[in-house]
C-alpha cells in the first residue's frame, strides 16, 4: 500500500512510464559495470537521492519500502562473510576468506539494483507499468494474470479485513484455540469467495461482449519522446559516471 | 422503427441446481421509456437482466429485440451486448482494471473499435458520469458511489440503446442516490431507455413511467405510475404496500384540503398542490 501510494502520488506521476523504465534499467547497468564496491553505492545514492528528492517522495516512506529488502539483503551479506567452521572442536563462526570483499562487491550491488528498482516502483503505479508491458509486446497471458491479481488484490485485502473485523467482533481471536479455528474458517471463506467472483467477473466481461482475452486502453503521456530522450541521456550519463570511477 | 425495444414472452429458466430463475415470464420495455422492474429477493429480476443481455438462453420462451427474437450465435450476442448495458448491483464484481480509464475501455476495446475512436467515447462516458476528472485514478480509492458511477459509464461507454440497472440505489448515502439520479435523467434525456431494478415502491413511483411487478420469476403486472393508486390488490399480491405518497394523498382529499383527482409523485409535488389548493381557497375567501 506504501508502493501503491507512492506511485499515485509523486511528482514524475505524468512522466512517461517507457522514459522511467529506461532509466531504472540504465541504473541496473550502471550498477553492474561499476568495478569498485564503492562506485556501485555511488550509484545507488544517486539513484536512492533522486527518487527522493526528484519525484518527491517523503525519505521515510522511502526507508520503510526499502526495509523489508534491506533486512533480508543484511541476513544474505552476513551469510557471505561468514561461514561455519567445524574442521577444529565445537563449531564456531569465522570470517570467510576474502568474505568482506564479497561482502562489499554483492552488498553495493544489490543496494543499487534495489535503488533502481525502487525508482521504478515507486514513481510509477502498477497499471502504468503494465501499459508499459504491453506495450514491450508481452504475452497477453501473463499481463491478463497481472491485471486480474492486482485487482483483485485490493478486493480481497477488503474481504479479508471485513471478515477479520467480524469474527473479532464475536470473539472469534479471544483464545489462540479460537484464533485457529477463526483462521481456518476465514481460509475457507475466502476460497469459497475466490470461486464466486472469479465466475462473476466472468460474466461481467462477458455482458460487455468480452470473447477471451483483455483488453485495454495503454494511457496516453504527452511528451513521451522527450522524456525518453531525457532519461535516455541521464541513464548514459550514470554508466558513464560508473565506468569512469573503475 | 419497432416501438418496443425490448421482448420477453413466456420466457422460462430453471438454475443447473434446480432454483427457479424464471417461470413462463413475459415483458415489454418501450423504446425511450423509464422503467423499474420492482419485486422481493428472489422474484427473478436479476434472471430476466441475464437474459436481457444474453448471458443466459431461455430454456422455454423467446426474448426479442427490436422486434427480432435474439440469435445466440456469436454475432449475435455480441449485436446485443453493444445495444443492452448491464450494470451489475455491486460494482467490484464488475470492475476488474486497477485504472478507471482502462476499465471503462474495455467494453469499447471489445466492440473492435480502434484506439482514437475509444478514447473519445472513454472521455464522454465519464464526463457523463460526472467522473472526468478521475480517469488516471486507481479503482480500488474510489469511494462506493464512484465505483458504481464508473460501472455505468463503462457500459455506456458501448452506447446502448437500452441501460439496464441491478439495484443502483443499494448501498448508496442519500446524497449519492441524488447524484445517481442525475446521472440516469441526463442519459433518458439523450433517449436512452432504461430498466431499473428496485425494492423500493416510493422510489418506483417518484421516477419510473412504467412499473414492472415480478413475483416467483414472473411478471405479474405492468403499470403505468399514474394507475399505480387503483391496483393496490396487485401490488399486495408481489408483496409491496401503495406508494406511502398515495396514502398521503388519499388521507388529505378524505380531510378536503387536496382535490381527489390530484396525483402527486413525490413530497414536493403534494406540497405544491397543498399550496396550490390554499391559495385557490384564500382567494375563494376574499371574493
Amino acid at each position: 500500500m506504501l508502493i501503491e501510494q507512492a506511485a499515485y502520488a509523486n511528482r514524475w506521476r505524468a512522466i512517461s512510464p517507457a522514459a522511467k523504465g529506461l532509466f531504472a534499467a540504465a541504473g541496473f547497468v550502471a550498477v553492474f559495470a561499476a568495478g569498485r564496491p564503492l562506485t556501485a553505492a555511488l550509484v545507488a545514492g544517486s539513484l536512492a537521492l533522486l527518487t527522493v528528492v526528484g519525484a518527491g517522495i517523503p525519505a521515510a516512506r522511502y526507508l520503510r519500502v526499502a526495509a523489508p529488502a534491506l533486512f533480508f539483503l543484511a541476513l544474505g551479506s552476513l551469510s557471505l562473510a561468514f561461514s561455519l567452521d567445524v574442521s577444529a572442536g565445537a563449531p564456531h563462526w569465522r570470517l570467510a576468506p576474502g568474505g568482506l570483499d564479497q561482502l562489499a562487491e554483492t552488498g553495493s550491488r544489490s543496494l543499487g539494483a534495489l535503488a533502481a528498482l525502487l525508482f521504478l516502483v515507486l514513481t510509477t503505479p502498477l497499471s502504468d507499468l503494465i501499459g508499459l508491458l504491453r506495450r514491450l509486446k508481452t504475452p497477453e497471458l501473463l499481463l491478463d494474470i497481472m491485471v486480474l491479481c492486482y485487482r483483485t488484490l485490493f478486493v480481497f485485502s477488503a474481504a479479508v479485513h471485513d471478515t477479520l473485523t467480524a469474527q473479532s467482533a464475536r470473539l472469534g481471536y479471544a483464545t489462540p484455540r479460537l484464533a485457529l479455528r477463526s483462521l481456518g474458517q476465514l481460509a475457507a471463506n475466502l476460497t469459497l469467495q475466490v470461486w464466486q467472483r472469479a465466475a462473476a467477473l466472468h460474466v461481467a466481461a462477458q455482458a460487455r461482449n468480452n470473447d477471451g482475452p483483455l483488453r485495454f486502453l495503454t494511457p496516453d503521456f504527452a511528451d513521451s519522446r522527450r522524456h525518453c530522450a531525457l532519461a535516455g541521456l541521464a541513464g548514459l550519463a550514470l554508466i558513464g559516471l560508473a565506468v569512469s570511477l573503475r | 422503427m419497432n416501438d418496443c425495444l425490448l421482448e420477453l414472452q413466456q420466457v422460462s429458466y430453471r438454475y443447473p441446481d434446480g432454483s427457479l430463475g424464471l417461470n413462463d415470464c413475459s415483458l415489454a420495455i418501450r423504446r425511450g421509456s423509464r422503467n423499474v422492474l420492482i419485486g422481493a429477493n428472489g422474484a427473478g429480476k436479476t434472471t430476466l437482466f441475464q437474459h436481457a443481455n444474453g448471458l443466459l438462453r431461455p430454456q422455454t420462451g423467446v426474448v426479442r429485440y427490436a422486434g427480432a427474437a435474439v440469435d445466440y450465435g456469436r454475432a449475435g450476442l455480441r449485436q446485443l451486448r453493444s445495444r443492452v448495458g448491464l450494470v451489475f448491483q455491486n460494482p467490484d464484481r464488475q470492475l476488474f482494471s486497477a485504472s478507471v480509464a482502462e476499465d471503462v475501455s474495455f467494453g469499447p476495446l471489445n466492440l473492435g473499435l480502434d484506439t482514437a475512436s475509444v478514447r473519445r467515447r472513454v472521455a464522454d462516458a465519464l464526463q457523463a458520469v460526472g467522473m472526468g476528472e478521475f480517469g488516471g485514478r486507481p479503482v480500488h480509492n474510489l469511494s462506493f458511489g464512484q465505483k458504481k458511477r464508473v460501472c455505468i459509464a463503462g457500459v455506456l461507454a458501448m452506447q446502448p440503446e437500452l441501460l439496464i440497472l441491478d439495484e443502483p440505489m443499494a448501498g448508496l448515502d442519500h446524497a449519492m442516490q441524488q447524484e445517481l439520479l442525475a446521472v440516469l435523467d441526463e442519459l433518458h434525456g439523450r433517449g436512452i431507455t432504461l430498466l431499473l431494478a428496485t425494492h423500493d415502491i416510493d422510489f418506483a413511483y417518484r421516477w419510473a413511467e412504467r412499473i414492472h411487478l415480478m413475483a416467483a420469476g414472473r411478471c405479474t403486472a405492468t403499470l403505468t405510475a399514474g394507475e399505480l393508486g387503483s391496483h393496490g390488490a396487485e401490488l399486495a399480491a408481489v408483496g409491496l404496500p401503495l406508494p406511502e405518497i398515495i396514502t398521503l394523498q388519499r388521507a388529505l382529499a378524505g380531510h378536503g384540503l387536496l382535490p381527489a383527482e390530484a396525483r402527486p409523485r413525490c413530497a414536493a409535488d403534494l406540497l405544491a398542490a397543498l399550496n396550490k389548493t390554499k391559495e385557490s381557497s384564500c382567494q375563494f375567501a376574499l371574493i
